[in-house]
């Protein structure tokens, strides 16, 4: 038998401090405080001049009103509502930004507090296909329901100060709710109560004058987005003479947008399926010889469609059509944070037109699917898939950025339902539909705006690959056309779809340079 | 989804809380991030652990708010890069590898022991910090001096407060700031030098903003900062030209005869002489030096002669220079001529940087003798000694090389061992190339820290974990002199110790531990360090035990055995109404010098001054552009070794570093606003994205200092006296990276 092992002396002090790091102070309460009721709450001292006393009143409701000769860019407010409102590691429902301007005389700077503005004419609510905003009939307050919330963040694409913030975690967007449950209890919202100079305060404001949602925006920051669109509240006041030149920190740096690949792969498959579905439709009405370099091309002589059984008419059209259909909108469902939940897209569909994409698209599979095997559906199935196509151009028109203005969404969108439509019939007209297409687009690369900047900086690659796809197509449509010639023609639509998302000027407070 | 964001009350003097971080307790202790001393009220689970936080509504430093630093003060403690075993580099592979605290402290004594042996004791330095609680630096000091005989250590506090301590010390006879928070809202005129509080201090921005007297605000700042944009007047000066407008300033309220005479007789020495040295400083010759107007001149001498509580402050843009101490003393000197000290909303007050600076200063051990004594002085040695129960032959007879010199002595080969606590030289030392390149000259680098992802622990040799604010025990010293408690209220990860217990360890492997076994625990430390007090100007001799500071919301020093008995408000010099609610509010709110009476021997305070000296990389033709370091955001400490590993925090800095330009030089360099720059000095070139903004002047470039790459640019230059380095003062080019 062996004696155990006597401990070397360091060795039992590692021990002994190892286990004392272990143990806290506060179990034991040596120091933790020892508050008996649930009753007690902060001093309302503290910030009893910084809310309301009263409920708003009809045609009024809350809003934010910021000193911003108090607002010193500390920042306290943005961490006490992550704190305070438990939010996740990296979300923030509130910012601090910087406007710059004056001259060598004067130079100017002001840090700017900013969280939602609770519009009078919310656009989040006001878009979001399943009615998961509603804006609170007393306090007006816009709160985001996250039970209803299907993720499909077209919120944050509406929203023109970058307010809703999409949680990967969650699946869902959340945003701002002015801590409306305090206010509830009289407690002022976390920012407020954060404030170490008290910038922040919840003031009430008129919203109404008979039924128009229409509020005095004179108050609202002068470098902010245009609050005529969506009627914020937020007052920024000050003493101060501002210069003219005033301008956002960061209105130079360059924010390439999230791809949104569901996306891209969905707005290149619907168009393209209903410019294909659209050309079944049509057939006999297009000129002879496009019919016949169809036939012989494609559907007649071609090894491939004469295997699968296509022959002298419009079924491998509509074909593609129903394929491409079904795959743009599976994919679209992968966009979905929540797409279970994606049954209820329809509740929006009297403001909201992606609510009205989804029906008229939900509407459009079963005809689509049905030309293929009914060419007497084909027609039915090409004015559903336009009206579509049409509601699908309106969801980006609808967030009134300026790369999605319908002069350029339009063409785009339905440019590609058109190129699709033309490419088995006449590859010529194709090669110049797509030149006119290219020349089109590329008006945004030379207008100066943020998109043009965008693409030709942190998106140079990505445009030049479409004009690669786009020029090798045109040549290829001109002198060999085929199969080669389409997939290139696409992969290049897939490539300006890409660059549709990536390159759009998205609105935001100001913020500071990154 | 719903329930996620479900809000209950939070008990506990608690407005509502997340439902799902409702605290079963609450416990308060002071922030460790800067030196405001801010106190947070922690939310506890019922297994005493922390869960959440907010501002503490009661404690009379902060009175309910916190800077966002505070706010996400629990979250670099669980980041995933935390150090949670002691790393030694392996010979064969070259790599940092886990290994045990046996085999990590046989290595520590090893190879130390090693080098001491071969190079005599003075060859093993340690670097550390202001960011560690006081118990902590005093074992550390004591254990290094006393216990491993060695003679050069100094610590991170040289980069930020070495200045203000050296100028008090010279100036006040003890490093002594003079002021409590309740100044700033009781002065009817603060003059900031070089501070920036909007962003640096935040929570003392909050007690100016508190001040209902109309106050002058008067901000001195080449930059148009956030401060200066809240000021009632910026002197836009030119950058370290602030020497020069500060003897101008006397030379002015000399001629208006705006002087206390009285004061000056009975209270001050060689007033006479600085009077004399200050003729030459003419309006015309300050403004045509210092780019300030004449009549701006007259405005703000108006403001101090006419206003009756004046009050100075000044932080890193005096702090940092490379004649610092005397601009320091400068502004002091205005203070004394106009007797704007020991009165409510005065005084010559020194804004401090780091959570523990002041306690560095008084327990550091390295320029000072524990408790602030003299090294040099024999007596002292003895009453150190007799209190510590050592040999006063083992305490050291000459105080340490400063940091740079540390630095030197690497080169020289001279320091062979080095010892880095709780600091990331490699990050944040002047010109720091340098330093990465002396690291080959060290035998043996040993880094102690929370995380092994520092810039300093990636080149060490042996990484020591450490446990965090918040995972220990201890008191923090605030700008103000306010004692403030540190609860170990979270776990160290791994085998991650506290500072206090790897220096018990250290102790016990070299075979010291014997020395120092009266510092058993960090409050057995605490009354220890009390004892060291008595009878210096930081007596804090009635403070009870740690419980004493909990309850009382910190406790300013002095407070001696005396004032606790006698509730001495420190203020009046006598005894206060009976007013429990004033009484109390006086208690908590104390400054020095009301008397008159300053801790040099006899009493009086210096004016002390020398001529200004132009800055030692003065722009030329290569090189056109002063570079100006500073913060750049409320958000980031440090070198980011915390604050970065917040995604809250993140948000709240730059991503990118940023070269402040002024739009008409941008324009002359053909430098877009977004665009990628150069910027190039002596020392090397790194790239930054141009913010064009008329807050810089022209000529002048500003970059945060928070990222690694500023420090490859900044000269090293250093103040005479306190040996602090000069960051904010080099020659660059700026030029479109394109």
């Amino acid at each position: 038998m062996v004696a155990p092992l006597k401990k070397q002396p360091t060795l039992a002090l590692i021990d002994e401090l190892l286990a004392e790091q272990q143990r806290l102070d506060t179990p034991v309460a040596r120091f933790s405080q020892a508050h008996d009721g649930g009753t007690a709450s902060v001093p309302a001292s503290r910030y009893r001049d910084l809310i309301p006393l009263t409920a708003p009143k009809p045609g009024e409701q809350y809003a934010f009103e910021v000193d911003l000769d108090s607002c010193t860019g500390c920042k306290a407010c943005v961490s006490a509502c992550h704190s305070l409102n438990g939010l996740e590691d990296n979300e923030t429902w509130r910012d601090v930004g910087l406007i710059v301007g004056g001259n060598r005389a004067k130079p100017f700077q002001q840090t700017v507090t900013t969280a939602c503005h609770h519009c009078a004419d919310p656009a989040c609510l006001n878009g979001c296909p399943v009615l998961a905003y509603e804006k609170d009939p007393v306090t007006g307050i816009v709160r985001h329901l996250d039970d209803q919330c299907i993720g499909c963040q077209y919120c944050v694409l509406k929203c023109p100060y970058d307010v809703p913030k999409y949680s990967e975690r969650l699946g869902i967007v959340r945003k701002c709710d002015m801590c409306h449950s305090r206010l509830a209890e009289g407690e002022a919202p976390a920012c407020v109560q954060a404030c170490p100079t008290q910038a922040i305060r919840i003031v009430t404001v008129i919203t109404h004058s008979d039924s128009a949602a229409r509020v005095d925006t004179s108050d609202f920051l002068k470098s902010a987005p245009d609050p005529a669109y969506t009627q914020p509240p937020t007052r920024y006041l000050t003493k101060r003479r501002q210069p003219q030149n005033l301008a956002a920190a960061d209105a130079a740096t360059l924010r390439p947008q999230p791809p949104h690949w569901p996306l891209v792969l969905m707005l290149t498959c619907i168009p393209l399926a209903v410019g294909f579905s659209t050309a079944a439709a049509l057939l006999p009405a297009f000129p002879e010889k496009f019919v016949t370099y169809y036939a012989t091309n494609f559907s007649g002589t071609s090894p491939l469609p004469r295997a699968l059984g296509f022959t002298r008419d419009a079924s491998l059209l509509a074909a593609i059509a129903a394929i491409a259909g079904a795959l743009g909108l599976s994919a679209s469902v992968f966009h979905l944070g929540k797409p279970l939940r994606a049954w209820r897209i329809f509740l929006g569909w009297r403001k909201s037109w992606l609510s009205r994409e989804a029906m008229v698209f939900g509407a459009w599979l079963p005809l689509a699917v049905g030309a293929w095997a009914l060419p007497a559906m084909a027609p039915a199935a090409a004015l559903v898939g336009l009206v579509g196509l049409a509601c699908s151009t309106m969801i980006y028109v609808d967030t009134r950025r300026n790369f999605w203005r319908l002069a350029q969404t339009g063409p785009r969108l339905v440019g590609t339902a058109g190129l699709a439509g033309l490419v088995m019939l006449s590859p010529r007209a194709a090669a110049f539909a797509l030149l006119v297409k290219l020349a089109w687009e590329t008006r945004t690369f030379y207008d100066g705006g943020v998109s043009a900047r965008l693409q030709r900086g942190p998106l140079r690659a990505a445009t030049s690959i479409r004009d690669i796809f786009a020029l090798s197509a045109m040549v290829l449509l001109i002198a060999a056309p085929g199969w080669l010639a389409i997939a290139l023609l696409f992969a290049g639509e897939l490539t300006e779809r890409y660059l549709f998302f990536r390159a759009v000027d998205a609105p935001k407070m100001p913020g500071v340079p990154s | 989804m719903t329930s996620e964001m479900v809000l209950r009350p939070g008990d506990f003097g608690l407005g509502r809380v997340p439902a799902r971080l409702a605290p079963a307790a609450t416990t308060n202790m002071v922030c460790g991030f800067c030196s405001t001393g801010c106190s947070l009220k922690i939310h506890l689970n019922a297994a005493g652990e922390a869960i959440n936080l907010s501002a503490d509504p009661d404690y009379p430093v902060n009175l309910g708010m916190a800077c966002p630093k505070g706010w996400e003060a629990l979250t670099p403690l669980a980041a995933p890069d935390r150090a949670t075993a002691p790393l030694l580099r392996d010979p064969t592979t070259g790599k940092l590898g886990p290994v045990s605290w046996e085999r990590a402290l046989a290595a520590f004594t090893e190879k130390f022991k090693a080098i001491q042996a071969r190079q005599g004791k003075a060859s093993l330095a340690f670097l550390s910090t202001g960011q560690i609680v006081m118990e902590e630096m005093a074992l550390l000091g004591a254990l290094a001096k006393f216990g491993m005989g060695m003679v050069h250590v100094d610590s991170n506090t040289r980069q930020c407060m070495a200045t203000s301590h050296v100028a008090y010390k010279q100036s006040f006879g003890f490093d002594a700031p003079p002021f409590t928070y309740r100044d700033f809202e009781e002065s009817d005129a603060l003059i900031f030098i070089g501070a920036n509080p909007c962003i640096a201090h935040p929570i003392m921005w909050q007690r100016v903003m508190l001040n209902t007297r109309k106050p002058e605000i008067v901000v001195i700042d080449p930059r148009r900062t956030e401060t200066a944009m809240a000021s009632t007047l910026h002197l836009a000066l030119q950058p370290k030209s602030d020497l020069t407008l500060l003897y101008g300033l006397a030379h002015l309220l000399i001629a208006r005869s705006a002087v206390k005479p009285e004061f000056i007789a009975a209270h001050t020495n060689h007033y006479e002489e600085f009077a004399g040295f200050v003729a030459e400083f003419t309006p015309a010759r300050v403004a045509a030096e210092t780019g300030v107007p004449e009549e701006t001149l007259h405005r703000l001498v108006g403001i101090i002669a006419e206003r009756e509580r004046v009050s100075f402050w000044w932080t890193m843009g005096v702090n940092q220079g490379h004649e610092s101490t005397r601009t320091a003393q400068a502004i002091i000197n205005l203070a004394l001529m106009t007797g704007n000290i020991g009165r409510p909303g005065t005084g010559a007050n020194s804004i401090t940087g780091q959570c523990n600076a002041m306690g560095s200063r008084l327990f550091g051990n390295a320029t000072s003798l524990l408790g602030g004594y003299d090294f040099a002085n024999a007596a002292h040695r003895t009453h150190v000694g007799s209190i510590l129960g050592i040999e006063p032959s083992t305490i050291p007879t000459q105080s340490s090389w400063a940091y740079d010199q540390i630095i030197d002595g690497i080169d020289r080969g001279e320091i062979r061992g080095l010892w880095i606590i709780a600091t990331n030289t490699a990050h944040s030392w002047i010109g720091h190339r340098r330093f990465a390149e002396l690291r080959k000259k060290l035998d043996f680098l040993v880094v102690q820290d929370m995380y092994a992802t520092t810039e300093t622990a990636q080149i060490a040799d042996l990484v020591l974990p450490a446990a965090g604010w918040g995972e220990k025990q201890g008191v923090l010293i605030n700008s103000e002199r306010r004692l403030g408690l540190v609860k170990k209220v979270a776990r160290a990860p791994g085998q991650a110790l506290s500072d206090f217990a790897i220096f018990k360890l250290i102790a016990d492997a070299w075979g010291c531990g014997e020395l120092l076994r009266e510092w058993s625990s960090p409050e057995a430390t605490f009354q220890i360090l009390k004892k060291l007090s008595r009878g210096q100007p930081c007596d804090f001799t009635g403070i009870r035990d740690y419980a004493h500071i909990d309850v009382s919301g910190g406790i300013q020093w002095p407070w001696t055995e005396e004032d606790e008995r006698t509730k001495n408000s420190g203020d009046h010099g006598a005894s206060l109404s009976s007013d429990v609610g004033l009484l109390w509010s006086q208690l908590q709110q104390r400054r020095l010098f009301a008397d008159g009476k300053f801790f040099t021997a006899d009493g009086r305070a210096l004016f002390l001054f020398d001529p200004p000296r132009p800055m030692p990389e003065p722009p030329d033709a290569e090189y056109p552009f002063i570079l100006l370091t500073g913060r750049g955001s409320s958000a980031q400490w440090h070198t980011g070794s915390r604050t970065d590993k917040s995604a809250v925090l993140r948000k709240l800095a730059p991503t990118v570093l940023t070269a402040e330009i002024n739009p008409d030089d941008a324009l002359r360099l053909k430098i877009s606003a977004g665009e990628q720059v150069l910027v190039r000095s002596r020392r090397g070139t790194v790239k930054a994205v141009a913010f064009v903004t008329p807050t810089v002047q022209p000529g002048q470039i500003f970059l945060p200092m928070h990222f690694p790459a500023v420090n490859v640019l900044t000269f090293p230059s250093f103040d005479p006296h306190s040996r602090q380095p000069s960051y904010k003062a080099a020659a660059v080019a700026v030029i479109p990276a394109s």
